[in-house]
């Protein structure tokens, strides 16, 4: 994209003409505008399409701007018979990303830390006591990140979970903000949150009004919480009609 | 038992045997439903105990077990502590290496958090067991204590471990080390670090007249004056558990196998939040969350006094 303005060289050649480009550091002061140009508490426009991939149970595929996730659920399915006696079923979740979603190329290794969340973050939400003994696998791809990835991943897991017709409490929804000293910015770009003074996220069931998981790093006072609670859960609800809409629609297909 | 002929002794037999298959199901369930294996009788007696302010070992719902703190505990590093919160025993250690800044944060240097929960301290921390929870626990004390990106309500000055900019810093690893276990280890653990932090030394470096240009400057390490640490910021963390309709602070295993879910909060001196956690999937009602924050805020301002406390009277002691 950036070789296509000025006068592009004819020829590849390796030399540090690009060396004194990125001297701009952002400036995150009082009237900064926003790299993508969205008003402070304005959400991506998000997308969602289930079924995405056939061989899985159920799957879905969101985009929310640049940053790209598929996840499909396979199950339930005999749990390994390694594993113990369960009378409730059992969730394996597991997060990875391409080699190339990151701008410095990965190793596109599985991410133990989302993959964590992620499972904490669903547990709540399914009703683990319809699927004795089996376990249901949830596999995330992330092929391209632009920032808040976990939240995407998690809203996508629910959205394939119940494409899948696995029985749910509620969809899960989850949405992030920045802090930058004292403004909040919802649904933060990666240079955005390379640059943040504090983060938080809340994975939320909205009809149920249920907070299933929260993670708060940084410095925050505790009316700054609040208020950035009350955003995230605002937001949930919007994304959770959202995902309902994706549902309806994809069964209204499937009737015709 | 087969002489009888009427079979009743037989049937007798055989609902025996279909007793016993129950009874094995059940241990099974249970074995898996919590490392502590608890009869109804004695998981009623905690429930009904937290529920009326009185736990089975005699304190309240918002009463920390007796906290000691040891500092200097490891002779080969530069700085450790090992915290005692009742039956729960951890230490942390610091080992500050030289290295080289990374190319995205010149700056800065690097702090990694490691923590490991030993086989010995509990049969249930063996292969993977223990891995996950090391993982977790790292991760939570990560969020906990690093702060953001930006370095806001970090606990560490990441740019006060740079020696020459962009060139050399320091690399400082915190090691966990779970000795023996029974509930809270992530408040333990917060508070060791908090602990070894303060007990640690970093030699003083000066940098070789002359090479402070070059690629590699020479840098001469003193073995005997060290800096300490500033570690005013750094906030301790206060873990609220909760069982059945309410919830308490510093829980023990036998608590923590009957919570429903809990969350740890980390505070510093000037009662901000530095960080927040959740484990256990089921779900909270926000304000719920937000009467847990303020519970927990009033909490930690009670245990960073006795924190740094008991860390001033085991340093004195180590002096003395």
């Amino acid at each position: 994209m950036a070789g296509k303005s000025g006068a592009t060289p004819a020829t590849y050649s390796p030399s540090l003409t690009t060396s004194d480009k990125k001297k701009k550091p952002p400036l995150f002061n009082e009237d900064w505008v926003r790299p993508d140009g969205r008003a402070f508490q304005q959400c991506r426009p998000a997308f969602f399409r289930t079924g995405a991939v056939n061989a899985a149970s159920g799957s879905a595929y969101a985009e929310f701007g640049n940053t790209k996730v598929i996840v499909s659920v396979f199950g339930p399915r005999e749990s390994k018979k390694a594993m113990m006696y369960s009378d409730i079923g059992r969730l394996n979740c597991n997060v990875s990303f391409t080699t190339f979603a990151t701008p410095v190329r990965g190793q596109g290794s599985d991410h133990k830390e989302y993959s964590a969340m992620l499972h904490k973050a669903l547990e709540g939400a399914i009703i683990l006591e319809t699927f004795p003994k089996t376990t249901v696998d949830v596999f995330a791809l992330v092929l391209e990140s632009s920032g808040s990835e976990l939240p995407v991943i998690i809203s996508c897991a629910s959205l394939a979970l119940a494409d899948a017709g696995i029985m749910m409490y509620d969809l899960v929804a989850s949405v992030s903000v920045s802090c930058f000293s004292k403004n909040l910015v919802i649904d933060p770009i990666s240079e955005e949150e390379n640059n943040q003074d504090g983060s938080l996220m809340i994975t939320c069931m909205p009809s149920r009004y249920e907070i299933t998981q929260l993670t708060v790093t940084g410095e925050w006072s505790t009316p700054k919480i609040n208020e950035g609670m009350q955003l995230c859960l605002d937001a949930c609800g919007k994304l959770a009609k959202i995902m309902r809409s994706c549902l309806k629609e994809a069964a209204s297909d499937s009737q015709e | 038992m087969e002489y009888s002929s009427d079979g009743r002794i037989k049937r007798g037999n055989h609902a025996a045997k279909m007793y016993i298959i129950i009874i094995i199901k059940c241990l099974k369930t249970l074995a898996f439903t919590g490392m502590v294996g608890l009869s109804l009788g004695e998981r009623h007696f905690i429930q009904g105990g937290i529920a009326q302010d009185l736990r089975s070992d005699g304190r309240k719902r918002l009463t920390y077990r007796p906290l000691s703190v040891e500092t200097g505990v490891i002779p080969q590093v530069n700085g450790s502590a090992r915290v005692r919160i009742g039956a729960t025993d951890v230490i942390a250690s610091v080992k500050a290496e030289l290295g080289k800044p990374s190319l995205l944060q010149p700056d800065k240097g690097k702090v990694s958090l490691y923590m490991d929960c030993s086989s010995t301290a509990d049969p249930a921390f063996e292969g993977r067991g223990g891995e996950e929870l090391a993982a977790e626990l790292s991760n939570a004390l990560q969020n906990c204590l690093l702060g953001g990106k930006s370095g806001a309500g970090a606990g560490i000055d990441l740019s006060s471990l740079i020696v020459v900019e962009g060139k050399i810093c320091w690399n400082l690893y915190i090691d966990g080390l779970v000795v023996s276990s029974d509930g809270n280890l992530l408040d333990a653990l917060g508070a060791a670090i908090k602990a070894a932090l303060s007990n640690t030394g970093i030699p003083r470096v000066q940098v070789a007249a002359g090479t402070l240009n070059d690629e590699h400057p020479e840098v001469d390490v003193c073995d005997d004056e060290f800096l300490q640490f500033d570690t005013s910021g750094v906030p301790v963390i206060v873990t609220l558990t909760k069982v059945g309709r309410h919830y308490i602070v510093d829980a023990t295993s036998e608590e923590e196998s009957q919570m429903s879910s809990a969350v740890s909060i980390s505070f510093n001196r000037q009662g901000h939040i530095c960080g927040i956690t959740k484990r256990g999937g089921v779900g909270l009602d926000p304000s719920i969350l937000l009467d847990m924050i303020s519970v927990a805020k009033h909490v930690s301002e009670q245990v960073l006094n006795k924190l740094d406390s008991e860390i001033a009277s085991a340093e004195a002691e180590e002096e003395s």
